[in-house]
């Protein structure tokens, strides 16, 4: 068990070393994709609605557009540290560099809680995070998306105040906006939607029958949903699942063993994931602690919920049944964490390509808004799947031909491919 | 029977992956749901054919099923469920609503990224054809009652092409819904709500001209003939053939028919000239060029009709076309002279140039053979001009023909008497039928070539009305029943006149008729036993109507009269003679 309190950008630090090590990058490359290429820390005043003004912390980091502009989501989070948006940042460079879109990596976040806000305050809050990054954002520099505790509402927030700077319409600006407000049909659905994309193809490629596999998913927001919704309807069965009770300050697991009901528990979930455990309990569902939802006996586990949830502390509780885990969420999961499943030859859909769906139907809303044209659903999640697909099996390629674990391959893969921009561009 | 063959095959054969031309498996699945009944056709004569056929008529003809994905039924599930369509489909809505509703639904997420692969890498066109369940649970032939899009396919952008494609299949998917499906489906006392759709998307067979794309040669073959010319007998069976897609045959009757036991008989004409008028003068063509209006919900969307002189230019007549010499009234052999061309297929049928009257003879023996009944098949086929490589066969599709087994004497003594309302000797089907009250019949003296739209949907009123109180009845009229040309006779669908189980089409003096003899609705008056007499008014039995005048009208327009007998009529076909006779009591 370690001490040291989890640093999420130490890990994508060295997560990015030893890639390099393989690679064989030069210090200059090194030097320029370990660390973000720009960063942003500022403060936000937001009058409370009772009077006082409270201040807000917010960040905006940009990790690299050598392949294109920022792409990145924005966390309204209260453990939220420039740790933390600088791995995500990272993170996205790489999961843009994989997927092949032609878009760099950015995050940035607030330091809140926006449970404890009123519309009018999160409103405020995310027009002064605008005012503050106005001349970093644009659709050609760096281009925001909704992450954790951000929603389409504080998407069009922050682009109404953008336009209202820049005095002129840029819908493509920023992502995630309503549908019929310049945001994309399927683009709710698309990171769950793209999750079980790759997790089909990685049961094509063990020989298992979707029909004949369980799953476990640890969080209920877009991501959690969507991958419930899509991975019954290839005939899968998820028979729990795993949130944050807001209220009670914790987490709990809800279970069935028939299989949980994705309507009527979408039904009784407010909107940041959380779902009621009363209605819960009332329409049967075992109401377990949050850590239950890792200790199912399943053959699929889904941590689609915050970074760094399976680590050495709870990686042994992981029963001998589950072949697949595929994770939704950025960095749920401890390279020690990793290390002790890849001995028990447990099949990883690394982060960098499981959630990826999000990112790449950010670009295409992106697309979508710079014609003002938008497509059909249909169009939208085929070609998402496409891009899914691909990308899982240039990763499974590599894998198998270089001898790499899949997280690696994958890794391998995007920080080529930025290496190679960058020195197209000259820069190293 | 059927429906575990089906689910048996769906789990023997591959999964799309994503690979349409360059995968390994030429007949793959999107889903683990049921194929269809068209597809478990198919899939039932893969293996038949490679291993019984293909070597037989090699190097001469290779004979495919060309390269397919199957979406099998639990998308159509999906589809239904997700987007909730049961309401409007299962209503009596217009079958535009119906088709507009479903182009504005969502395909299922699981299904779009198949599509979309398979779309990124195919540029020719696809034909997207339904496959339903209750034509496979019940192994009987749904011929044209659900629909067939075929797309170009040849945009240049992948996104129009997914979107062509998407469109084609949510149009498949609503004709389970539509009203001729409807009126099938209450015909043969299925509801729609049992009904499941599985959607074939396929290569099409042909050659690109310009802007056109065609088979050389589409056909169909029957191994039972129920008018046998000359020296033919029934189970030799009987073969249309024609120019480009098969439309003209299945839907416009037009064709060059022969026996396979006769392939260089004509078919009956009266002078050259006839011949020349009912054999093919125009051909059906995928529109390769500019599209024409945007009606995602029309079947013929991407759809063309050409003339003789357009395939002509295009080189694609040289083996299935002779020239007529109006000097001497004479058919000559090839396109050596000039002069108008008459698709007769001569250099395939009297000179044999490619063995394909031999192929369709054992194709129809192997199909019956494993089937264990007889079979009706639809193919394509194209032709190299060059001779260097292979004609290439394509086999569509196999279904079965419904035939009665009864035996049934009509000697010549029974077609005269007091009591016969109608005889003839040209007589369609075999059976007896005693339990029909009601008639329905177009009045002879108001009857007017010029009113037959107005006479097709006042018999369609009535249609409707007998069909869902499931009264059978004796429909009689005048002219070719289906015709696509109004002055031609009434140009009614299956569909309209469904509840018919007697049929007659008929002549009046002044009228300058040829009779279809049951040519347009051919497959569904097999299927459905439908009895149909051809009785033209120069032969020497006649229509009883001063009887039929007297007897009580319960409906009545100016143009059309339902009667009701206090008695059923008896109404005897032989099928080996094509001998009939209605009597009434």
């Amino acid at each position: 068990m370690s001490n040291k309190p989890f640093n999420s950008f130490e890990l994508a630090q060295s997560q990015f070393d030893r890639m390099a090590d393989r690679l064989g990058l030069d210090d200059p490359a090194r030097e320029l994709l370990r660390w973000p290429m720009r960063e942003t820390q500022f403060l936000i005043p937001v009058r409370r609605d009772d009077g006082p003004v409270k201040i807000f912390r917010g960040f905006r980091v940009l990790h690299n557009d050598a392949r294109g502009p920022g792409k990145g989501g924005v966390r309204f989070h209260p453990q939220e540290t420039i740790d933390t948006i600088r791995a995500l940042a990272m993170w996205m460079t790489w999961k843009c560099a994989l997927m092949d879109i032609p878009l760099g990596g950015s995050h940035g976040g607030v330091v809140c809680d926006p449970h404890n806000l009123s519309l009018r305050e999160q409103e405020q809050l995310c027009r002064g995070w605008v005012r503050q990054l106005s001349r970093d954002l644009g659709p050609r520099i760096d281009v925001p998306a909704p992450e954790i505790m951000t929603n389409a509402q504080y998407m069009l927030w922050m682009l109404d105040e953008f336009e209202a700077i820049q005095g002129e319409r840029i819908p493509g600006f920023i992502t995630g906006k309503p549908v019929g407000m310049g945001g994309s049909l399927g683009r709710l659905e698309a990171a769950g939607f793209g999750l079980v994309f790759v997790l089909r193809e990685a049961l094509k490629e063990l020989g298992i029958p979707p029909e004949k596999t369980s799953a476990s998913v640890q969080g209920f927001g877009n991501v959690g949903q969507f991958a419930t919704r899509l991975f019954q309807q290839i005939g899968g069965k998820v028979v729990c699942v795993a949130c944050w009770d807001q209220k009670e300050g914790t987490s709990y697991s809800y279970k069935k063993e028939s299989g949980v009901d994705f309507q009527s528990l979408a039904g009784i979930t407010d909107r940041f994931g959380g779902i009621d455990k009363k209605k819960a309990a009332a329409l049967g569902y075992d109401v377990l602690p949050g850590s239950a939802w890792l200790e199912q006996d399943v053959d699929i586990l889904i941590p689609a919920a915050i970074e760094n949830q399976i680590t050495m502390d709870n990686v042994k509780k992981i029963p001998p049944k589950v072949k697949i885990v595929a994770e939704g969420a950025n960095g749920p999961m401890t390279s020690e964490a990793e290390a002790v499943m890849a001995g028990r030859n447990i099949f990883l859909i690394p982060d960098i390509l499981a959630n990826a769906g999000g990112v790449t139907c950010s670009y295409f809303e992106q697309v979508q808004s710079s014609m003002n044209y938008y497509w059909e659903k249909d169009e939208v999640l085929g070609k998402l799947d496409v891009k899914m697909t691909t990308a899982f099996h240039s990763v499974l390629e590599l894998a198998k031909e270089k001898g790499l674990s899949t997280r690696d391959a994958a890794f391998y893969i995007a920080i080529a491919r930025v290496v190679q921009a960058c020195r197209d561009r000259g820069w190293i | 029977m059927a429906k575990r063959m089906d689910k048996s095959f769906s789990k023997s054969l591959a999964q799309f992956d994503r690979q349409f031309f360059t995968g390994r498996e030429k007949f793959t699945l999107i889903g683990r749901g049921a194929l269809g009944g068209k597809a478990h056709g198919l899939a039932v004569m893969q293996d038949i054919l490679e291993q019984q056929l293909s070597g037989q008529f090699a190097p001469d003809i290779q004979v495919v099923i060309p390269t397919l994905t199957v979406i099998t039924t639990d998308f159509f599930d999906f589809f239904m469920k997700d987007n909730r369509l049961y309401d409007i489909a299962l209503s009596e809505a217009h079958d535009d609503l119906i088709a507009q509703a479903f182009q504005k639904a969502e395909l299922p997420a699981p299904l779009v990224g198949d599509l979309r692969a398979l779309i990124s890498q195919v540029h020719t066109p696809l034909a997207v054809r339904s496959s339903s369940m209750l034509e496979d649970a019940m192994f009987e032939p749904f011929a044209s009652v659900y629909a067939t899009k075929m797309i170009p396919n040849n945009q240049w952008d992948a996104d129009t092409r997914f979107r062509k494609l998407a469109e084609a299949v949510k149009y498949i998917y609503a004709s389970t819904f539509f009203k001729d499906a409807r009126n099938y489906m209450r015909a043969t006392k299925h509801t729609t709500a049992d009904e499941k759709m599985a959607v074939i998307i396929q290569e099409v067979v042909g050659a690109r001209y310009g802007d056109r794309f065609y088979p050389h040669v589409s056909g169909v073959a029957r191994s039972h003939n129920f008018y046998p010319l000359g020296h033919a007998k029934p189970g030799q069976g009987v073969v249309d053939l024609a120019l480009g897609l098969g439309k003209s045959i299945v839907d416009d009757g037009v064709g060059w028919t022969f026996s396979p036991a006769y392939p260089q008989a004509n078919p009956p004409y009266i002078s050259i000239r006839d011949l020349l008028e009912q054999s093919q003068t125009s051909f059906w063509a995928i529109n390769m060029g500019p599209p024409g209006e945007y009606n995602p919900i029309q079947e013929t969307e991407y759809m063309l009709k050409f003339n003789l002189t357009d395939a002509e230019r295009d080189g694609s007549l040289r083996f299935i076309a002779s020239t007529y010499r109006p000097e001497d009234d004479k058919i000559v052999f090839g396109m050596a002279e000039p002069g108008p061309r008459i698709i007769d297929f001569a250099p395939l049928l009297k000179f044999d140039l490619i063995p394909l009257n031999s192929m369709l003879r054992a194709l129809l023996k192997i199909c019956e053979d494993k089937l264990e009944r007889m079979v009706e098949i639809e193919f394509a086929m194209t032709l190299d001009e060059r001779r260097g490589t292979p004609a290439r066969f394509g086999f569509l599709q196999v279904r079965p023909m419904v035939v009665s087994e009864a035996k049934v004497d009509v000697s010549p003594a029974e077609l005269v008497g007091g009591h016969v309302l109608v005889a003839s000797e040209s007589v369609l089907g075999n059976g007896i039928l005693d339990d029909i009250q009601d008639i329905v019949y177009v009045k002879p003296e108001k009857f007017s070539p010029h009113q037959t739209q107005t006479i097709a949907g006042q018999l369609e009123e009535l249609n409707q009305k007998l069909a869902a109180s499931h009264v059978p009845y004796l429909l009689i009229g005048f002219g070719r029943w289906g015709s696509t040309d109004p002055l031609g006779g009434i140009p009614v669908n299956f569909g309209q006149i469904c509840g018919a189980k007697a049929i007659v089409e008929s002549t009046l003096p002044e009228m300058n008729f040829m009779l279809s003899q049951g040519t347009h609705f051919f497959h569904n008056i097999t299927s459905f036993r439908v009895l149909y007499f051809s009785v033209p008014h120069w032969e020497k039995y006649m229509i009883d109507w001063p009887w039929l005048g007297r007897q009580r009208a319960v409906a009545e327009t100016e143009l059309v009269r339902h009667v009701k007998l206090p008695a059923p009529l008896k109404i005897k076909v032989d099928g080996t003679t094509s001998r009939g006779v209605i009597c009434h009591a």
